[in-house]
């Protein structure tokens, strides 16, 4: 309480001798304070290694011992690498797919439970377990029914695409991937848009039940506007997270059949073991620079039309 | 895996009473102590010297456990704390390598061995006691002028494993040549048994077996990769040696050998064939000794025998893929160079260097070394015993060409000879940026 009645006291007096509008609105400079052990521990964890990472992608650094400066000779390979510009293009075209197949299911489910239907509670939690489960044991679940249990039902009732695992088909391969993504990834998703529908007004829809808006009208005019903000948030962090898939493909492919599912963290991975170490830390640094272009991208596309976040 | 050891440590000095909080602190300390004490290559213990010895191979951890202790209680004064993280990069890349290393000899040691960091062990008597053509092998992945950077430890050699019980049931005898193999694999074929058993979901399987068997007895790989490394960016359909050139006859083989496979092998893994095979669901298996001992698990009166994978219709053109598993090293950073060395030579004495590999279904690198005892590996002893032998042409291909993952896609479509233009072009890409090994 003390502490809370001489902040407001030093404001006060401060936006008194100030005079303006501006400065009234300022914080306490105490909440600054707050900021200084993420700051710290960012700067030390992330940004510091970044940059190091970064300046070795100029190099011939092989993780140790001595190495010598190749300027931009590494982001050159890079580009006329097929196996790397092949990951970037699976990896692309995975996160634009996973991200539309899990915010559609996410978001239907989201309406349907937060509707007054039975057991409503009960199947909310069921469908938030999956986020809960690691990755790797999630994709390894997966590998086996899609290697074991999925090929003998097909055998079995005569469907003759799926009596071959599709983990080992190079073309459909990925499809388990965008399944096992979709599904881990969709409950933390269906959290976000069941808070966003739950915090618009009911008295919209009974206005609009009142003009005879039909209930996918209100869906399209009324919800779809309301939880904009929600919609991109949850792309914005699905693409993220997609564009880093890693462990479900470890878990599930281990990218192949091929090199059909690989992707560009499990490329940039393998530079560790493979004393490429240089090669794919400028991999890593146009990664970056591809995942940031993208997220601004996503921003300023959906700037305007929703809600600010 | 060290810090499982403490952790049991530190449960046995506390069973029998309930664990108090001041007792867990001072286990807690002493488990900080230990692993500090793991960590810094300088620690000393008592007044004496405490060695660092690295060895990550987890079958014989306990083994391993067990000789330094006896070498402890023998040379007295000195501690030996067994290191056996996964990864050897870390240690290399902190300048704080373990005083001891006893790793696979592979391209990753390569790296070491060639920047210098691996200290000359030629001047050790025991040294001279390894058989040189088993010493030559590690040349063949890199060198460092003027010096012996490793010790061959223990030989592991690989083969066909097959079931003895499925060859006698149908009378087969073991193939000598490429011919009789065919006829072995189409007679079981014909009798409903599936001949080989692939595990693709483990790409390094298909290399390991596959590729390698298919290439080693046709094509000397130690050679073919010292010309393909000095031909560098010049590798192509019409350069000295190639990829294309080359493996275009191993690939015919290996082609015709995988549609002998167990028809689910695309979504099989490693375990899954070490159970298969245990159960008596596939005649051959092209793995190596590591997988007995899975095998056996299963079922562990299983006859079993090895033969070299017959390539050509000449038999003694047959040879058995070797590897390095162990190999002894003492990096230069190690501050107990002495110490270091009373440790290696400890460890290569005949009676302990032969006692292991013989206990642990691999040969001995020393001259005059006893015979493998262990009928599973017997078929193999003799290619062992007059070098006829290869180290896998897979082990020279550096981690950033996925080779067994070209393999997988291969052995889908067909292709390999398109497989083989795609590692030529690889290769050419790797060297054009000074990537090799």
């Amino acid at each position: 309480m003390t502490h809370r009645t001489s902040a407001t006291t030093l404001y006060r007096r401060k936006s008194y001798r100030r005079g303006s509008y501006r400065r009234e609105r300022r914080v306490d400079r105490v909440y600054y304070l707050f900021l200084v052990p993420t700051l710290l521990v960012f700067t030390a964890f992330v940004v510091i290694p970044a940059l190091i990472g970064i300046f070795y992608s100029l190099t011939d650094y092989v993780g140790f011992g001595e190495w010598s400066f190749l300027g931009l000779s590494n982001y050159a390979a890079l580009f006329s690498d097929p196996r790397i510009l092949e990951a970037y293009g699976f990896t692309l075209g995975f996160a634009v797919v996973t991200v539309v197949v899990a915010q559609v299911i996410a978001l239907a489910l989201a309406v349907a439970l937060t509707r007054r239907i039975r057991f409503a509670t009960t199947l909310r939690t069921v469908f938030v377990i999956p986020m809960v489960v690691s990755g790797i044991v999630v994709a390894y679940v997966f590998n086996f029914l899609f290697s074991n249990s999925l090929p003998a039902i097909a055998t079995a009732v005569g469907f003759g695409p799926l009596e071959e695992s599709i983990l080992g088909n190079p073309d459909l391969a990925w499809l388990s991937i965008v399944i096992v993504s979709a599904w881990q990834t969709i409950p933390g998703a269906l959290l976000v848009y069941t808070a966003g529908l739950t915090s618009i007004p009911t008295d919209l829809y009974e206005a609009s039940a009142l003009d005879g808006a039909s209930p996918w009208r209100q869906f399209r005019s009324v919800t779809v506007p309301l939880i904009a903000g929600f919609i991109l948030i949850n792309t914005i962090l699905g693409v993220k997270g997609y564009l880093g898939v890693y462990d479900v493909i470890v878990g599930l492919t281990g990218g192949g059949p091929g090199t059909a599912t690989s992707s560009v963290a499990m490329t940039i991975f393998g530079g560790f073991t493979g004393g490429d170490y240089a090669y794919q830390m400028a991999n890593a640094t146009v990664f970056l620079v591809v995942t940031a272009l993208i997220s601004v991208a996503q921003i300023i596309a959906t700037r305007g039309r929703a809600v600010r976040l | 895996m060290s810090r499982q050891v403490n952790q049991s440590r530190q449960v046995d000095r506390h069973r029998g009473g309930t664990l108090s909080r001041r007792s867990f602190l001072a286990g807690s300390a002493a488990m900080v102590a230990l692993g500090a004490a793991g960590c810094a290559p300088a620690a000393r213990a008592g007044g004496g010297v405490t060695l660092r010895f690295y060895e990550q191979k987890q079958e014989v951890l306990a083994y391993f456990d067990d000789l330094l202790r006896r070498f402890e209680k023998e040379r007295g004064g000195v501690t030996v704390v067994h290191d056996s993280t996964v990864a050897i990069a870390p240690q290399f890349v902190r300048n704080e390598p373990a005083d001891v290393g006893c790793f696979n000899d592979n391209l990753e040691l390569a790296r070491y061995i060639k920047r210098g960091v691996l200290g000359d062990l030629s001047d050790l008597p025991s040294a001279h006691t390894v058989r040189t053509d088993i010493g030559e092998l590690t040349d063949q992945y890199a060198t460092y002028p003027g010096r012996t950077s490793v010790l061959p430890y223990s030989l592991a050699a690989a083969g066909v494993i097959y079931n003895k019980k499925i060859f006698r049931d149908h009378d087969l005898p073991v193939p000598e040549t490429w011919s009789q193999f065919v006829d072995v694999c189409e007679e079981l074929s014909r009798a409903g048994v599936t001949p080989i058993y692939a595990t693709d979901r483990d790409t390094w399987t298909l290399w390991q077996g596959l590729f390698d068997y298919s290439v080693g007895s046709l094509v000397a790989p130690g050679e073919f990769f010292r010309r393909l490394k000095e031909l560098g960016t010049d590798v192509g359909p019409d350069s000295e040696v190639s990829f294309e050139k080359d493996f275009a006859v191993p690939m015919e083989r290996a082609k015709t050998i995988s549609s002998y496979f167990n028809p689910d092998h695309a979504v099989r893994a490693y375990a899954d064939g070490n159970l298969a095979f245990g159960k008596g669901e596939a005649a051959m298996y092209l793995q190596g000794p590591w997988a007995l001992g899975q095998i056996a698990l299963v079922d562990p009166d299983l006859e079993i025998g090895t033969f070299p994978l017959p390539v050509s219709e000449n038999p003694d053109d047959r040879q058995a893929r070797v590897n390095i598993d162990l190999g002894l090293w003492i990096p230069t950073a190690s501050p107990h160079q002495d110490e270091a060395r009373e440790l290696v030579e400890f460890l290569m004495r005949p009676d302990i260097i032969n006692a292991y590999n013989s206990d642990n279904l691999a040969y001995s690198t020393l001259q005059d070394a006893p015979p493998q005892q262990d009928e599973r590996l017997a078929g193999l002893q003799e290619y062992v015993d007059r070098a006829a032998f290869y180290q896998g042409a897979g082990t020279f291909v550096p981690t950033s060409i996925p080779l067994g993952n070209y393999l997988q896609a291969a052995i889908r479509s067909g292709n390999f000879e398109g497989m083989l233009r795609q590692l030529d072009a690889d290769w050419r890409r790797l060297a054009g940026r000074g990537a090799t090994v």
